[in-house]
């Protein structure tokens, strides 16, 4: 009798004589095959190979030599940052180098993992800027002026963050401060996190106004100083616009307070779960 | 660096000088021109709608662009050609590691862009022993390399894909190099070229032409057994008659020779289809790319080439003689 080498399928029926010698293989395409560069560029899916790694090795260990010597960067907190590479880093907006800033605070090792949201009708618009924030930043686009589109892009960003290792750098003021001064934080950040075990690490940006005003096009000679504050968690809070806002409006003073008086002791998680 | 090596490296001023590269860049020129006149006749005659005629548009396009790749390194000279066969090397593992999901493994793909580079540069230095050792090499550093992470798991699986993708798209496709090593390349590298590429064309138009039985429903459900023996005859028939010019004067201008050189590279040729299609069909996707509109990727357009090249390299070596052997050898790393 023909019996299978594999002791959870039985012999018999047509195919008896096709023996089944080794279980499937995990193979996983790339999340973004079959699309074209300028596509690949811009979807939210996208994933990196060897070449936009080392890319980026050379680009970040160039930003951060840049930081250090021309805007003596201080990072003030660092230990604060979780173990794993999965949460959200937000901060107050004032200058295109906060996400530079804030990516430079990370290990090298997760460069591949952070990932800024950036503004799609900035950053993605045109093929050459598109591939340089896609290739050496690593910037996955949102869609300001195409209100389903974004609901859609939150959603497709808060399964990438669940599924893998993501570290998405958000602002979530939506723009940058013209005048230096913290706008209101919107809902949209909540989206990402409520009701997941994912932090938001709240951060504090400080003279990358003054380094980077609007009208400037190569930064200034100014001294820039990073705060990172305690990691948050969302868990108990709902995944609907009332958490939503709720969790902007924690965020929002968490910010605040580290742009006061520095980086507060760390709460008890069930405190700080909504 | 000698004259004569030189000269074969970066010598371009005597590309046309055997009959049959000049010949099959005419004919090859031709085709192209004949074939854009005809799909703007069809079109602007209401032959063929403005659909079939931008889908022929794309394609013919593409085709243009990948004869263009294929024939100026191989006019400029070897070095062009050995570079050239490089950059196809890693663009079409890239395609199979991303289809397969090992690019996620970077220490894999780093070990078989470095073997890659060192066939290439085995080439360049014509060090035909330093070529062959790559592969054991290659593997060795492969499997010790994902051993410090220590993951056990999904071992066998990241060694395996990346030998698989190593051997076929860097290995074999590096024969091409070793055979610029030889100064009869031209006319060699274009008979394999012209035979696999038509090869292709002859199992489409027969099988279109005479139908029947498919020959792998479940593999690749387009072939048919009709097309699949027509192309073997075919192909066979237009390798013997193009290599009796190619090699008219040495000891592989004879029929017999001939015959089989034909018959393995249609045989061959259609192996390496079918093994890219298996490769496709377990994966679930239709396309490795989209590189090349109205084709897919490069793997898609370079897939008959896959197992061809290494038997027919030492097939003409076996009646040739080494291909290359009077040649300087170990440019470089020589004495």
């Amino acid at each position: 009798m023909f019996s299978s080498w594999h002791p959870g399928i039985e012999s018999g029926g047509a195919n008896f004589h096709r023996r089944v010698s080794v279980d499937d293989w995990k193979l996983k395409p790339a999340a973004d095959l079959g699309l074209p560069a300028h596509e690949r560029w811009r979807s939210l899916k996208r994933e990196s190979g060897l070449v936009e790694n080392l890319l980026r090795l050379g680009w970040w260990i160039f930003v951060r030599t840049f930081l250090t010597c021309w805007n003596r960067l201080e990072v003030k907190g660092r230990e604060r940052l979780p173990a794993e590479p999965r949460f959200v880093m937000i901060a107050n907006h004032e200058s295109h180098l906060d996400a530079l800033v804030l990516a430079s605070a990370l290990s090298l090792q997760w460069r591949d993992h952070v990932s800024p949201i950036a503004a799609g009708d900035v950053f993605f618009k045109h093929k050459p800027v598109a591939a340089f924030s896609a290739t050496l930043i690593n910037a996955l686009p949102i869609w300001r002026r195409k209100p389903n589109v974004g609901a859609h892009s939150m959603q497709t960003l808060r399964q990438r963050l669940l599924d893998g290792f993501s570290i998405y750098i958000l602002f979530p003021e939506g723009t940058r401060s013209r005048d230096g001064n913290m706008l209101p934080f919107k809902s949209g950040l909540g989206a990402l996190v409520a009701g997941t075990s994912v932090p938001i690490v709240p951060c504090h940006l400080e003279g990358t106004f003054e380094a980077a005003p609007p009208d400037t096009r190569f930064p200034r000679c100014r001294k820039i100083v990073l705060e990172i504050g305690h990691p948050m968690t969302f868990e108990a809070t709902g995944n609907n616009r009332e958490g939503w806002e709720q969790i902007a409006a924690r965020v929002e003073q968490a910010v605040h307070q580290l742009a006061g008086s520095g980086a507060r002791p760390e709460q008890d998680p069930a405190q700080r779960a909504m | 660096m000698s004259a004569s090596t030189f000269e074969r490296l970066f010598g371009y001023q005597h590309a046309f000088n055997h009959p049959f590269t000049k010949w099959m860049v005419i004919v090859i020129g031709s085709v192209f021109v004949v074939s854009w006149v005809v799909n703007q006749v069809l079109w602007r005659t209401g032959l063929t709608s403005r659909e079939q005629y931008d889908d022929i548009r794309v394609r013919w396009k593409s085709w243009v662009w990948v004869a263009l790749a294929v024939l100026t390194p191989i006019l400029l000279g070897a070095a062009w050609v050995i570079l050239a066969v490089m950059v196809l090397s890693l663009l079409c593992y890239r395609e199979f590691a991303r289809a397969t999901g090992l690019f996620r493994e970077m220490s894999i793909s780093i070990i078989v862009v470095l073997g890659i580079v060192s066939l290439t540069y085995a080439n360049v230095d014509h060090y035909d022993r330093m070529f062959f050792s790559i592969a054991p090499l290659t593997l060795g550093a492969m499997s010790i390399m994902t051993i410090p992470r220590d993951e056990p798991k999904g071992y066998i699986q990241r060694v395996a894909l990346g030998l698989t993708g190593f051997l076929m798209f860097g290995y074999s496709f590096g024969y091409l190099g070793m055979m610029a090593n030889d100064e009869r390349y031209r006319p060699f590298l274009l008979l394999i070229f012209v035979g696999v590429e038509m090869n292709d064309v002859f199992a489409y138009c027969v099988g279109k032409a005479l139908g029947g039985r498919k020959a792998f429903p479940n593999t690749s459900p387009g072939k048919t057994v009709s097309g699949c023996v027509g192309a073997l005859v075919l192909t066979t028939g237009l390798v013997a008659l193009l290599g009796h010019w190619v090699f008219d004067g040495t000891s592989m201008n004879r029929l017999d020779h001939l015959l089989i050189l034909g018959f393995m590279m249609s045989a061959l040729g259609q192996a390496g289809d079918l093994t890219l299609s298996s490769i496709k069909r377990d994966l679930g996707i239709k396309d490795l790319g989209v590189i090349l509109p109205g084709h897919g990727g490069l793997l898609d357009r370079f897939d008959s080439l896959v197992l061809v090249v290494p038997p027919v390299f030492h097939y003409l070596c076996f009646h040739l003689g080494t291909l290359g052997s009077n040649q300087a050898a170990r440019i470089f790393t020589g004495e």
